[in-house]
């Protein structure tokens, strides 16, 4: 039997466009929840790294190996699937904790790179006028680390808001799992999927341009 | 079978010499890897005394100076505070660090943070003086330094001189009881190193206790009441600048002076 071609109806696009709103508003949530989490994580691991304890600094180490090493979708079933015979997490919990945890070991790493290219000079001024070394790193090194990790940080978050599609494998009602059941009940998948992009852009722009804005107001300081 | 007990060592006071210069150093000694940087330093400041260390690059004389307040840690040697010996520990780095103001070739000023803030960070941070007090504190040393319509600008705003005296201003803050110069006109375009030496010189007329290492032959003859020069990690000699600069007694000391005076 010749299987049955059926022709794309792009004008199916506008009219289900404001289907998807509840989705993408699932899809924010998800990574904006992610990314927090994965904000607290990667400072934390990215202080440890620099950390002179041992024991501490190989811990972040470990971290950051195993985590940007092995793919975001498997961690997110090790959340959810693997484990259930200890806890059972629902599913927009785990794919926060699992985005929070993946993103956690990039953001790690921006923070190490932009904590480490403060000049030490900065370190050693605070510290000749009595400062300890953690207030000098918290009234002074983090807040130029910040805003020099501020353009890598805005990337970090783009990305996290596409990897958020992969929540739809665990049942996470966001955009791409809203694509998928649109287009398989109405058979229409170029259509649906072409609404789920046009959402995952729309969002990424309004991100770009907060990013860029931020950027800019933070250059308050630096010359011209 | 007993074992014997162990005598506890009695506690034993740093004895404290009234008439201690204010800041001794005693047979320092640095190495970077297998460089030899500092050898068997040993030098005193008095109080009130301006000190200037001179010598070519690489005889270790910021190294000393970093050696002071710990931003490098000697290998061995001891350094006194008003007779107190200072240890390699965090606790009392941080209350000593306080007497010593420490003014960088590079200023190393807080970008992110305005002038006066700058000022004010480690009077509201380390001492703890209420906002007000602190700002009221930091301007009149943005005057004492000629830079109090600069109160509200940031760094990135200011020449090199400027920067360097907001620097001094920030040191000066912590109300030091010596002032440490680390190169501070090395970095400065030529026509901005008299204002920072204005200051200084000023400085030392208020009896500020100074050890300076810089390269301004002309500080040194004018303001310093001793200098001192250093050669490949050793104090080669160390005199009043009247007989420093006519007089040296060593060979490589006329050489170096010879090289850095105009003829």
């Amino acid at each position: 039997m010749p299987m049955k071609i059926i022709p794309w109806d792009l004008g199916a696009i506008p009219s289900r466009f404001f289907l998807f709103g509840e989705a993408a508003w699932y899809t924010v949530q998800i990574t904006a929840l992610g990314v927090l989490l994965g904000l607290v994580i990667g400072l934390i691991v990215a202080l440890g790294r620099l950390s002179n304890n041992r024991t501490i600094s190989t811990f972040s180490r470990a971290y950051i190996f195993l985590i940007r090493g092995t793919p975001l979708l498997v961690q997110l079933f090790i959340v959810y699937y693997g484990l259930t015979s200890i806890v059972t997490i629902a599913p927009i919990p785990s794919a926060v904790i699992a985005l929070g945890v993946h993103n956690g070991a990039y953001i790690a790493e921006i923070f190490r790179g932009s904590i480490q290219s403060i000049h030490y000079g900065q370190m050693e001024a605070a510290r000749s006028l009595g400062m300890t070394r953690s207030k000098a790193m918290r009234r002074i090194i983090l807040p130029q680390a910040f805003k020099r990790a501020v353009p890598s940080l805005g990337n970090q978050l783009i990305i996290a808001l596409k990897d958020s599609s992969l929540a739809s494998t665990i049942a996470v009602p966001e955009l791409m799992l809203r694509g998928r059941q649109m287009g398989s009940s109405t058979f229409m998948y170029m259509e649906m999927f072409i609404i789920v992009g046009i959402w995952y852009l729309l969002m990424t722009s309004v991100l770009s341009y907060a990013i860029h804005r931020i950027e800019t107001r933070l250059k308050v300081s630096d010359r011209d | 079978m007993t074992e014997k007990k162990k005598i506890k060592p009695i506690m034993k006071k740093e004895p404290i010499d009234p008439d201690a210069p204010f800041l001794r150093i005693e047979k320092l000694n640095k190495w970077y890897g297998q460089l030899h940087v500092l050898k068997n330093i040993s030098l005193s400041v008095q109080k009130g005394e301006v000190v200037v260390i001179i010598g070519a690059s690489g005889s270790g004389k910021s190294t000393l100076l970093r050696c002071v307040n710990f931003l490098e840690k000697a290998k061995d040697g001891k350094i006194y505070i008003e007779g107190k010996r200072i240890r390699n520990q965090e606790k009392q780095l941080n209350r000593v660090r306080q007497d010593l103001g420490m003014v960088f070739q590079h200023f190393n000023l807080f970008p992110h943070m305005t002038v006066i803030q700058n000022v004010m960070e480690g009077l509201v941070q380390v001492k703890g003086l209420p906002k007000d007090e602190a700002r009221e504190r930091a301007l009149a040393l943005l005057d004492q330094v000629g830079l109090n319509d600069k109160a509200e600008v940031y760094p990135s705003m200011l020449s090199g001189g400027q920067k360097q005296r907001v620097a001094i201003a920030r040191a000066l803050a912590m109300d030091p009881k010596i002032m440490l110069f680390d190169e501070p006109t090395s970095a400065l375009d030529p026509e901005l190193v008299g204002e920072v030496l204005t200051v200084m010189t000023d400085l030392a007329k208020l009896g500020m206790t100074m050890l300076v290492v810089t390269h301004e032959m002309w500080f040194a003859k004018e303001v310093a009441d001793r200098v001192v020069f250093m050669d490949d990690g050793v104090i080669l000699e160390e005199a009043a600048p009247e007989k420093m600069f006519s007089a040296p007694e060593h060979e490589r000391t006329l050489e170096f002076l010879k090289q850095v005076l105009p003829h």
